[in-house]
């Protein structure tokens, strides 16, 4: 399971799966997105390398107007993952215990 | 537990569906599926993006070991590819330097406890161990 969508706070919000089979979907959806944006996450059970990378691809688009992706609702999984793959420095990350 | 799989990425769903019958058929710790999945996929990717000379389908066996699970990943028809002589990714490099890719290998020697490689008759083996809590 995968979806991919924006919340009545105009927070985007991944949740299920975010692997190879997925991530061409999710980087279609955030191509289109403008300005600061906020990802939350906690619905997020699995991400592989290829969902760091639309996350990544996405975040450089971004940070290039001096905006970028602040991410929130971060699990313990994606907490290891965040951190082996150095991500934990280049984004803003909020984790699920953080509120 | 041993099954094929074709060489396409909407095939990881049928992997997830495997490991998911294969720990609960052994009852094996639910926390070690993540670092389990995280290994299939980045091979399974790893050998359907660059291995495109051959059709052969890819088998995954997943085996018991101890608490832990290991499972070996046999690609046929292929040159020889050992991931352990990548090159490390530079995790520490800023944002302007970053680039997608090249993560994924790194991630499973990041989370497997073992991985090992053999090559024989132009068929790719790679065998990674997730160890238990209690082994």
């Amino acid at each position: 399971m995968f979806e991919i969508g924006t919340d009545e706070a105009g927070h985007v919000r991944i949740s299920g799966r975010l692997d190879a089979a997925k991530a061409p979907r999710a980087q279609t959806f955030l191509d289109r997105q403008d300005g600061p944006c906020v990802i939350n996450l906690g619905g997020l059970e699995y991400i592989s390398s290829a969902g760091l990378g639309v996350l990544l691809r996405t975040h450089k688009r971004l940070m290039a107007n001096g905006e970028g992706i602040r991410l929130v609702g971060v699990g313990p999984h994606l907490r290891d993952i965040f951190s082996y793959s150095g991500f934990d420095r280049l984004f803003d990350i909020e984790t699920a215990a953080d509120g | 537990m041993k099954a094929s799989f074709p060489r396409r990425f909407s095939a990881l769903t049928d992997i997830v569906t495997m490991t998911e019958a294969f720990f609960a058929g052994e009852g094996l710790d639910a926390s070690l599926r993540p670092a389990t999945d995280l290994c299939l996929e980045e091979l399974f990717v790893n050998m359907v993006t660059y291995n495109t000379e051959t059709k052969e389908p890819i088998t995954i066996e997943l085996q018991r070991h101890g608490q832990g699970i290991r499972a070996a990943l046999t690609d046929r028809d292929v040159d020889r590819f050992d991931p352990r002589k990548v090159a490390p990714v530079d995790v520490e490099l800023p944002l302007e330097q970053r680039e997608p890719g090249g993560l994924g290998l790194y991630l499973v020697f990041k989370v497997a406890d073992a991985v090992h490689y053999e090559y024989r008759e132009r068929t790719s083996r790679i065998t990674f161990t997730i160890e238990g809590k209690h082994d």
